[in-house]
This record gives C-alpha cells, structure tokens and sequence, in this order.
C-alpha cells in the first residue's frame, strides 16, 4: 500500500491552491507553445524557468521546487497536446513529434473533420497521459532498471525494426517509399559524426557541423510544400472550401479510435522510458503498427482517425515514460527532460535514485499534479477545438501567407540562422516535387530521426564487442528485434510468391 | 515609474564623473567612452537553451542585474551551432568592436580550434578574455560492483590489453569527455589512440551506459556524479582536480594522488570582442570581480552546484595558454589535431 500512500499524499500536496494554479498556468501555456511552431516544449520550459523562479521566491525551498516543477511539467505535456493543432490544420508540424500525425491530420482536416480530428487527438492525448502516469507511479522503479539494460545493441535492432516497418508509411509504391528512406539515411550523415568526430558533408562550413535540423526539414517538406502546391495547382481546388463539419466525434470514430488510442498510450510510454528514444520515434512507431494492423490500411495517409489518434496518444504516453529515467536515476531521456532536471537543481532537488526517499513531496506532489494536469488539459482543449477548427475555413489567400510567416519565424525560432531559412526554403520545393510525384515524405523523415540512432548504435556495439557482429545476435532482446525486421520485409515477398492475395501494397 | 527614472538619472549623472575620475587615475586607460556601459548588453550563449553555457550566461544577467552592478538591461541571447564554433566564427568577424556583446564559453572553445575534424578555425586569441567563473574537473566513474577499484588497477587494465575495456563519454572523439578519459592513460604510457571510447549523446546517456553494463568506465563532469555516489551506484576513482573536493567526492583521490601526473579543469569563463574598448574592459575587470565578492553571486553557484574559482582577464588569460598547450598535446598523441 505504499504507493497509494504517496500518492494520496501527492494528491494533497497537488491540490493546494497554488498548486492547481502553477498546473493551471503550466497547461495553458503549454498548449500555447504547442500551438505556436518554433517554441518547442524545451524553449518553452527553458524560457519560463526564470519567470517560476520569480514566482515561488516567497516560498519555502521545498514547496518552491514542488510549485515549479509542476509548473514546467504542465508546459512539458500541454505542449504534446498542443502540438496537433498546427499538423492538423495547417499541415505545419510544431514538434517533430506531431509530425506523423500531419499525414491523416491534414487530409481529414481537408475533408471538413478538422473537428473530429482535434477531438480525438486531444482525447487520445489525455487517455495517454492518464495511463502514463499510472505506469509511472507503479511501474517506475522496474522500468527504470529494464531501460538501463537496452544497451547499443538492442537500440540498434529496434531501429532497425523501424526501419523495415518503413513500408507502412509508402503510399503507392514500397520501392519510392524506400528510396526517400535511404535519401533520409544520407542526409543524416552530414554533420560531425558523433562516434568517431570525423565531419562528414560539411565542406567546412560551420553552419552544417551539426548537421540538419529536422523540424526545418519537415516544415520545409510537409508545410511549404503544401504551400506550393496550393499556389500552383490553385485552379483545381478553388471551388472546395472545407466546411468544419461536427467538433464532437462520431460514434464510429470513436469505435475507430478506441483501440489506437490504448495500444498507442501504453507503446509511447513504453519508448519514452528508453533514454533517447524520445516521443518523435513514439508516434512514427505508433503509426506503423497501427496501419499493420488495420482491416483497411488503405484508408491511412487519406484521412483515417486511428492514424491521428495513435500517434497522439504515443507521444503524449512518451512524455510521461520519459519522466521515469529522469525521477528515478537523473538521467534526462530527452532534450526538455533534461531543462527539467536543471529547473529541479536550481532549487537543491537532485533528481536521481535518491529522489523518492529524500524528496517525497516533490516526485508525488509532481506525478499526482499530472492526473489533474491532464484533465485540466482535456477540459482547456475541448472548446479550443471549435475556434481552431474555423482556421480551416479561412481562405487561402490568407491562409497561406499566415502558414509561411508560421514557418520561417518558428524554423528561425529555433535555428536563428539564416542558413536554415534557404534550407526550409530548399526542403519546400523538394517537398512539393517529391509529394506531386507520389514520392512519399514520411519515410525521407523517418530516415533523418532513425539514420544517427542505427548509426551510432551499431558503432557503439561494436567498438565495444571489438568488431564483432555475433554481438547483435547474442542479445536476446536484439536478436528478437531483428528476426522481426527480417519478417516484415520478407513475409508479404513470400506470400506474394506462393500466389496468395497479399494486403501490403508492393508497387500500387 | 517615471519618478525612479528621474532618479535613476540623477544618480547616473552623479556617478559618471566619479567612474570617469575613477579611470583617469588609473595608469594603462587609453580614451574611449568612460561612461561605458550606455546602452544594453546581450551576453551570448552559443548554444540553445538550458545547457551549461546557457545556465552561466543566464546566472551571471540576473545577478548582475540584481546586485545592481550593471544598471543597463542585460540579456541573454542563444547562438546554437557547431558546439559553439558558429557564432565564434560570427563573433570574431562582425563583432570584434561591438563592447556590448559578451560571449559564454568553457574548454571546447580551445579544443574546437585545435582539433582537426570539425575544426574552427577561430579560438580564444579572436577575442578578449574577462574573466573564468566557475569551475569543474573530470571525473573517472565505474559502476559500484566493478572490479575496479582504483585508478591504477583500472589503468593497469587498460594497459594490459587496451580491448577487454570499454569507456565512454558523453561526447564526441576528440572532445572534452574523450579528453579526460583518455588523459590518466596517456599519462600512465598507454597508447591513447588505442583506448576503446564510445561515445553517447551527452552525459546522462553515458551514465545509463555505465549504469547498464554497456561501459566499463565513464568520464564525465565530476559534479555530475555526486548523487550516483552517494545512492551507491557508482564508485568515483579519480578525479581530475590538483587537490581534493570538497563535499561529496571528499574521499575521492586526485589523477596525481594516483601517481598520474595530469590534472585537468572544466572551466567556464566570459569574453569580450577581441577589439573592446579599454573603457570596456576596465569596466567588466572590475565589475566582475565585485560580483565574485557578492554573497548574491556565490549563493547563485551554490543553488546551481557549480564551484566558485575567478581569475581576472590577465590570470585568465595565461591559464588558457597552458591549459591550450596541454590540449594539443593530448590531441597530437591521439593523432587528431590540426
């Protein structure tokens, strides 16, 4: 009964006045800087740490961190809710974990059920939160043990494994789908590789030694290319406005959307607790299987509900896995968790293996803030729905501008280099040729997420196993994960050689 | 509003004969404008937000702001890019005049300049250096059930065969991390290049590695570690100070104590353009050592557990060349400088 002991006390500590005020504050800004592109959740927690520490300064230390933390926690998940709303309307991603969700986001928008498609995602978010956080107040200590043991190689197979279910983002053609994922692979390696610090594609220009930024490719790709095709092809869809049609979801989509919205929530918080995975891998991951096994995988990348609400549950689940690696042994899982981690510092609370112990209150008072975080969330976002689904209905001559103007400052919020704004530019044009000539642009971006993780992990594996390749296959866990990669390529081969009907879409 | 106005002028105009006759009594001041600062200054952290370059360059505005000792506003801008070498490469160039550009920096700012790969090809010497702040040292880290239990076995291990050891670090080859993994080996006789370094996305990545058996040792920051240590989780055999830490790590023994002769320290210092104004940099010597003197400055290091140690522009200055000296040192050893 320990547990629920602690909890009730972290339900004590959350419902104190100031309290559900700072998680009050927290959610709203949060969902603001998921909205806006360009402030990031890490920009946006790093950028409010000064703001909390004026706030809580006639506290006392303890109940200071406690108030804080809540705070930028807030921020951290209501920016996972927020970021939707831009992939969905504008088909400009935010955060490149809500880039997934821009493939059926977009089209159902198109379709009038902006609505319906901001609902879900924002009941899908909520559903995820709920279920992250009883994993995290049940499950962290195991867990946190399990993520330490994936080591390189079983990073690298997992990877891997992403890599082969690729064939679940291609739209008509695997053979296109594969193309854009190995130009995804390519771009990757420009920059200093990060394990033998050789600059690779750099052409000593220091700009690209860190090499490209991904939330500049995917505007550039999905955002500006859009963009394009609209003011080139404007004749063709002058006539179809789309209507906003209901806000609530429809019964059917909510039979569509019950079953993503679980396995997506308990897959992210499972990838967010691997230290680096992070939510972006989350969604993608989340995405894929739900289309493997959808009756009618065909309906995906044109409008299906399951493709907004299985990515939207698995990123906002992710952030809430990501928060045991960091309470539980201090090691942040990703860049914001790691802006937590300082935030916590600052007022003498050492996240790590002592925090439970030595600071109850906070790590409780914190994880309890979160169940009501979450519903705070749900119950902000709902109406919102109704005002952000008429964005839809704006023309397009003001549209559009409002899109590129969302994209140059949010890419130039984040880069602050000019040079990442030809580079959006570039990628806008790459964009609208690859998307005209049904190249698909989802596995280019997966390509770019995957490329340095496969990399890096492999080389970790086997500089550490002296050049050994056996190491993969004497990992259980790995060799696991790479028996399934061989499958998911091989077995719709093999069907298809036995003459048999196969649902996968080889060269549509 | 308008009345503190009023009286902050006043009170300008008071002080600037008293700083103006301030500078005049002293010996080396050249012209330029004595009234420095006169306008708002942006302290860069080349870097985004919440890293360690950030966290000093936002620490230092606010209390300098607090403590009254800078009355213009101060801000903090983030340049991020090539670990710090592209705004370098700006700052070197565009603003080697501007006084009211400061720049937040710490060792990577000479190995970035030495090193081959990734090279840049400004460093230190394209700017002013004001002042060092803060420091840290590397610290050598095994897990707690590690059969090595001192630096010397570890290094005896190494040296006996250089592949049944895994380190790690977290960053690149060539980089700080990898420095001070490879620094008590190279010293110890072992060929550093042969050492087995992996290397993770930043510290908390190497530590989840050592943490889950995929390392056999880590260096990391040795303020990093503490909380490791003291849930038991790790055992820190060395630590790349001159003399014994305080807190924590108290019962850590030094590199040299080890029978290393090495040390190396994981500083944080400011720059000014390379061409301020002697105006300017009279202003920031003195400025900033009356902000090491304030108890508000050293509470701020003690919230963000970072050690106090100031050395002024000139102090500074000639520690880089030494510290610059062992750095390429221990990048020609690893057949990776420029």
């Amino acid at each position: 009964m320990g547990v629920m002991d602690f909890l009730m006390q972290g339900f004590q500590t959350a419902i104190q006045p100031e309290n559900l005020f700072f998680a009050f504050i927290g959610v709203l800004i949060g969902t603001a800087v998921g909205v806006l592109p360009g402030i990031g959740p890490m920009s946006g927690v790093a950028l409010l740490i000064p703001v909390t520490a004026t706030l809580t300064s006639g506290m006392e230390p303890s109940a200071a961190a406690t108030s804080s933390i809540i705070l930028l926690a807030g921020v951290y998940y209501g920016a996972m809710y927020g970021g939707s709303t831009t992939s969905i309307l504008l088909n400009t991603p935010g955060e490149s974990s809500s880039v997934v969700t821009t493939l059926d986001g977009y089209q159902m928008a198109k379709q009038g059920r902006a609505g319906a498609a901001l609902s879900i995602a924002a009941i899908g978010s909520f559903a995820a939160g709920i279920v992250s956080i009883i994993g995290l107040a049940l499950l962290a200590n195991p867990l946190s043990e399990m993520a330490l043991k994936f080591g390189p190689a079983e990073y690298f197979s997992l990877m891997l494994l992403g890599l082969a279910a690729v064939s679940g983002l291609a739209g008509g053609s695997i053979t296109k789908a594969w193309m854009m994922t190995v130009t995804g692979l390519l771009l990757a390696t420009i920059g200093i590789d990060a394990v033998s610090g050789v600059a690779r594609f750099t052409y000593e220009i220091p700009v690209l030694f860190g090499g490209l930024e991904f939330l500049t490719v995917a505007v550039g790709l999905f955002a500006l290319g859009e963009v394009f095709k609209t003011i080139l092809h404007k004749e063709d869809d002058q006539e179809r406005v789309a209507k906003v049609g209901r806000v609530i979801p429809s019964r059917t989509d909510f039979k569509e959307s019950a079953g993503p919205i679980a396995r997506g929530s308990i897959l992210g918080f499972f990838i967010g607790v691997l230290p680096g995975a992070g939510a972006t891998l989350a969604s993608f991951f989340s995405y894929i299987a739900e289309k493997k096994l959808s009756k009618n995988p065909k309906k995906f990348g044109k409008g299906a509900i399951a493709g907004v609400a299985a990515p939207e549950s698995a990123n906002n689940a992710a952030s809430g896995g990501a928060m045991i690696p960091l309470l539980t042994l201090g090691i942040p899982g990703s860049g914001t968790t790691a802006i937590l981690m300082g935030a916590l510092i600052m007022y003498n609370v050492q996240p790590g293996p002592l925090l439970f112990s030595d600071h109850p209150d906070v790590a409780w008072g914190l994880i309890a803030s979160m169940f009501i975080g979450n519903l705070m969330l749900l119950i902000l976002n709902m109406p919102l729905v109704k005002v952000f689904a008429k964005i839809i209905e704006t023309p397009p001559k003001y549209l559009l501008p409002i899109i590129i103007a969302i994209s140059v400052f949010g890419v130039y919020a984040v880069q602050v280099t000019t040079f990442d704004l030809y580079l959006l530019i570039g990628f806008g044009l790459a964009g609208y040729l690859l998307a005209k000539n049904d190249y698909p642009l989802a596995p280019l971006v997966l390509g770019l997420v995957l490329g340095p993780m496969i990399e890096n992990n492999m080389r970790r594996a086997l500089t550490t196993s002296n050049g050994d390749f056996m190491v993969f296959i004497e990992n259980p866990l790995s060799a696991i994960f790479l028996v399934c990669s061989v499958l998911w390529i091989l077995v719709p081969f093999l069907l298809r050689l036995k003459g048999k009907n196969v649902v996968i879409n080889v060269e549509g | 509003m308008k009345k503190g106005n009023w009286k902050n002028w006043l009170l300008a105009g008071l002080l600037i004969p008293s700083l103006a006759a301030c500078s005049t009594s002293g010996s080396s001041s050249k012209t330029g404008d004595s009234d420095y600062p006169k306008k708002s200054i942006a302290v860069v952290a080349p870097s985004g937000a919440g890293g360690g370059w950030d966290l000093t360059a936002r620490s230092l505005t606010k209390v300098l702001g607090e403590t009254k000792l800078v009355d213009q506003t101060m801000t903090v801008e983030n340049k991020p890019g090539g670990g710090g070498a592209v705004y370098l490469a700006e700052y070197a160039t565009q603003h080697k005049k501007d006084d009211y550009k400061l720049y937040v920096n710490s060792p990577p700012i000479l190995i970035n300049n030495l090193k081959k790969e990734g090279n840049s090809p400004y460093g230190y010497k394209n700017t002013t250096p004001l002042a060092q702040l803060t420091k840290d040292f590397g610290a050598i880290v095994v897990k707690e059930d590690s059969k090595y239990n001192s630096l010397k076995e570890l290094m005896e291990a190494v040296k006996k065969d250089p592949k049944s050891v895994t380190a790690a670090g977290g960053s690149a080859p060539g980089s700080m991390d990898h420095l001070v993994a490879v620094l008590p080996a190279y010293k110890s006789g072992v060929d550093p290049k042969s050492v087995k370094y992996v290397s993770y996305d930043g510290g908390g990545e190497a530590i989840a590695a050592l943490l889950g058996g995929n390392a056999d040792y880590i260096a990391t920051d040795a303020s990093a570690v503490g909380e490791f240590l003291k849930a038991g989780k790790v055992k820190v055999l060395g630590v790349s100070a001159t003399e014994r830490l305080k807190g924590d790590l108290a019962d850590v023994p030094t590199f040299k104590e080890e029978g290393i002769d090495a040390d190396f320290t994981i500083w944080r210092g400011i720059f000014g353009p390379k061409e301020m104004s002697d105006s300017a940099k009279d202003f920031w010597t003195k400025t900033l050592k009356d902000l090491d003197e304030s108890k508000e400055w050293q509470a701020e290091l003690e919230r963000n557990g970072w050690e106090s140690e100031f050395k002024d522009a000139e102090e500074f200055t000639s520690f880089l060349e030494e510290q610059e000296k062992q750095v390429e040192d221990l990048l020609k050893s690893l057949g990776m400088n420029k």
